[in-house]
């Protein structure tokens, strides 16, 4: 076989080689692309498709317009958006912080019960969390954050065991030499300085992470954001919004307009992740450099 | 000192989040004590007395918030509905209603999770209503609201809320079937009566046959087609304790062929939605898709009840199930808002809501009076209904994990090469995944069978058996040899078996060659040969 190869090459010269070797690798890489791709064409064009509104064997639309939007703009729809908008921002706050500050402290103070309360929770976030899930329910309902105040139930529950979410963050605080931290200590740098002014520079990259999974996890929630809203339109997030319109007897009228909802869902975290992608590749190099 | 401060705010953060707690509560539930003057005592559990008759002398007079979920279509109809509830009635109610768009497929679900957040009122399909009783979502209804929903509405519908003899709901619509929608350019008029004629036209088109059948809602209908029957038993409680079902059986075999005319070939497509946009020239579905299907098909619209199929030369009507729609009522704690609740429900469920709905919505009435209507009576697809309700079932309460084990007769079928052991084998799967969850109904456990080295069999066969009291007789007479060996036993198992204590083997032996009866007295186990003319 490489016998055979080689035998090829030397008769083909190194360059039209490398031509059909690229030639067979992009070929397989636009396949690829476009299998990947087709359904987010796909699903833009049926937005733009007024002439009905069920599904049809062709995707380029026969009338194109903004129907579907408007009927999102006139629906519940932007309850939802607005619903699922809060908790994610809140929750990526809230989250980024906490977990970082947990992060922060695991990584560089040295207390009593350290070993045993990470082993702890890294133990107690093995557990799958939809176990908690009736409790929770409980819970909440008995604090009135369930269905009409779904919103702020759903932060609290995904902010409070945020902390848990330790491990990354904590791995790659562990990487920064503690030297830096003890210049700076001696420099008279206060603790939070530490964190705020060193520490949080050079893990930019783990920073944006955090960011982008605490923001991503709400926005696509449906399973504990439906059980918590249940049965009440003002308190449900898009996820579960928008699954209301796939049963039988409404999708033959919602079609489009659900395509039209999956675009609108999909802008901001497009934009989040064009937006952090620049600090992302930044702060790799950055760190890198510096080591 | 710092931790102790630190202590001290978080358990005051503690404290005012338990503070919150009972208001929010109070927000969402208003206290029932609201018309204390009233002499309405707090119910005291008892059926009757949680339902005052309307007609008593209890002031309903006032104002009340209620929650209704309906379907999403049906909300803007209902919020005018119970406008014109309250500027109707003669009562003095008020009705201050929030209608959450909830589909009728998921309204036990989310009925379940927390009964007392629900709905006060909801449309539900007919198949939850046991889930809904169970769960103590349903309200019973009393005597008068009883016998208003008797007298009113048609006979399938009274049965589709009655749970042992009492009525749990009021009926909304008796439309959850369905039939078939056909192109006419495809399909002539002359083959809307063939399963075969219109799958081949269909092949010769190239256009889709959408019929859910990978669905047991869908599946079941092609066995009813042939006589077999699946049926839940439920206890007084309405819980399930068995099933009696045949689809394992030779009756069986022939709707299984009939499932494979379609699916096995490529024009058959899983699904029950309008798909004459995207290749198809025949859906099996109801009359929630009328409209669609209306605007995609525009002349060549064709509606009709299911075709018949043909199997060894013998034709069979496809069957399918017919439900109703209901509308629940919550329990409610306050005795007087539970008595408005009723009188919202039946008005809602009442001639003119029913033929409203018919008319916006294209939702067939179960109303006496609303059928009536001309123009009800004019409509094509609810005549495709009816005629296709000759040859359906009514739904039953069904056990809900039915219908993820029904559902899978289809997918083996599919996966088979059509021969009749292949399609035996995805039924006996059936049959297994039905045994390994359910118990066989009492009859059957009951019963005792004939079994041994009979007819060409060597003790894997069970023989049916009828009884007079304790004395059981097989069906059909045995050609035996002497010698042969045979037992009888109850339930097909072998807890209670007889045959002859005296044997080596304990099994009943032949001691003459002959045709023959068996006779046993269950009571002393004693069996008996009884020759047969």
């Amino acid at each position: 076989m490489s016998k055979n190869e080689n035998t090829l090459k030397r008769h083909m010269g190194l360059k039209a080689a490398n031509r059909i070797s690229n030639f067979f690798v992009y070929l397989l890489l636009i396949i690829i692309s476009v299998v990947w791709l087709i359904p987010f064409i796909f699903i833009v064009l049926q937005s733009f498709r007024v002439e009905s509104t069920y599904q049809v064997g062709y995707v380029i639309p026969q009338q194109w317009g903004f129907d579907n939007y408007l009927k999102l703009w006139n629906s519940d729809f932007k309850v939802w958006y607005l619903n699922t908008f809060i908790i994610a921002l809140a929750s990526a706050v809230l989250i980024t912080v906490i977990q970082l500050c947990m992060s922060y402290t695991l990584s560089r103070f040295r207390f009593k019960m350290r070993g045993p309360l990470m082993r702890f929770m890294l133990i107690l976030g093995m557990f799958p969390g939809m176990l908690t899930m009736i409790i929770l329910y409980r819970v909440l309902s008995d604090l009135g954050l369930t269905q009409a105040n779904a919103v702020p139930g759903l932060i609290l529950v995904g902010v409070a065991s945020s902390g848990m979410g330790y491990y990354v963050s904590k791995g790659f605080f562990d990487t920064i030499p503690k030297s830096l931290d003890e210049a700076a200590r001696v420099d008279g740098a206060t603790r939070f300085q530490v964190l705020y002014k060193i520490i949080l520079p050079l893990a930019k990259p783990i920073v944006i992470y955090t960011i982008l999974t605490a923001f991503m996890g709400p926005w696509g929630d449906y399973v504990f954001a439906r059980y918590v809203a249940f049965g009440t339109s003002s308190g449900y997030n898009v996820a579960v919004g928008m699954y209301s319109w796939l049963t039988n007897d409404q999708i033959a009228r919602m079609y489009t307009t659900f395509c039209a909802g999956g675009v609108i869902v999909a802008i901001p975290v497009t934009i989040l992740f064009l937006c952090l992608q620049k600090y992302y590749v930044e702060g790799v190099t950055g760190g890198a450099v510096k080591g | 000192m710092k931790k102790i401060l630190a202590l001290v705010l978080a358990l005051v953060m503690m404290l005012t989040l338990v503070a919150c707690g009972p208001s929010g509560n109070n927000e969402t539930n208003p206290p029932s004590q609201g018309g204390g003057e009233q002499t309405n005592p707090p119910s005291q559990g008892g059926g009757e007395q949680t339902n005052p008759p309307s007609q008593g002398g209890a002031d309903l007079s006032g104002t009340y918030d209620v929650t209704i979920w309906c379907p999403e279509a049906a909300v803007e109809l209902t919020k005018t509905q119970v406008a014109n509830f309250n500027s109707s009635n003669t009562l003095g109610i008020t009705i201050n209603a929030t209608v959450e768009p909830v589909s009728e497929a998921d309204a036990a679900t989310n009925m379940i999770t927390d009964v007392s957040a629900g709905g006060d009122l909801y449309f539900f399909a007919q198949d939850q209503l046991s889930r809904l009783i169970q769960a103590g979502a349903l309200m019973k209804l009393g005597q008068g609201a009883a016998d208003y929903v008797r007298s009113n509405n048609e006979a399938g519908s009274i049965q589709a809320v009655q749970s042992g003899s009492d009525l749990y709901g009021y009926p909304l619509t008796a439309d959850n079937g369905y039939f078939m929608y056909y192109d006419k350019s495809v399909i002539p008029e002359e083959h809307v009566d063939s399963f075969e004629d219109i799958i081949a036209d269909c092949v010769a088109a190239n256009k889709n046959f959408s019929y859910e059948l990978e669905n047991a809602w869908y599946n079941a209908g092609v066995f009813f087609a042939v006589g077999c029957h699946s049926d839940w038993i439920t206890n007084d409680d309405g819980e399930f304790v068995s099933i009696d079902d045949d689809f394992n059986s030779d009756k069986g075999l022939i709707a299984a062929k009939a499932i494979y005319k379609l699916v096995s070939t490529p024009i058959f497509v899983n699904s029950g939605n309008a798909d004459f946009a995207s290749g198809s020239a025949v859906v099996v579905t109801g009359t929630w898709n009328y409209s669609t299907i209306k605007d995609q098909l525009g002349n060549n619209f064709g509606v009709a009840d299911l075709p018949s199929f043909t199997v060894d030369g013998q034709s069979y009507h496809l069957g399918s199930y017919r439900g109703y729609k209901l509308l629940g009522v919550k329990p409610q704690s306050d005795a007087v808002k539970g008595a408005v609740l009723n009188q919202l429900a039946q008005y809602l469920t009442n001639k003119d809501c029913q033929l409203e709905r018919f008319t916006n919505l294209g939702w067939g009435p179960s109303n006496k009076d609303a059928i009536a209507d001309p123009g009800v009576q004019a409509d094509p697809t609810l005549n495709a209904l009816w005629a296709q309700n000759e040859y359906s079932v009514a739904q039953p309460n069904i056990n809900g994990s039915w219908w993820d084990i029904a559902k899978v007769i289809t997918t083996d079928i599919k996966a088979s090469d059509g021969s009749d052991e292949a399609l035996k084998a995805a039924l006996e799967k059936y049959q297994a995944s039905l045994e390994a969850v359910f118990e066989m109904s009492d009859e059957v456990r009951n019963a005792f069978t004939v079994i041994g080295a009979l007819n060409g069999s060597s003790w894997d066969v069970d023989f049916e058996m009828t009884n007079d009291g304790d004395i059981w007789t097989s069906k059909d007479a045995f050609e035996m040899e002497a010698g042969t060996e045979l037992k009888c036993r109850q339930g097909k198992s072998w807890d209670v078996s007889y045959g002859d204590p005296s044997t080596e083997s304990g099994n009943y032996v032949v001691a003459e060659a002959g045709t023959y009866y068996v006779q046993l007295n269950a009571a002393t186990g004693e069996i008996t040969l009884i020759p047969a003319e």
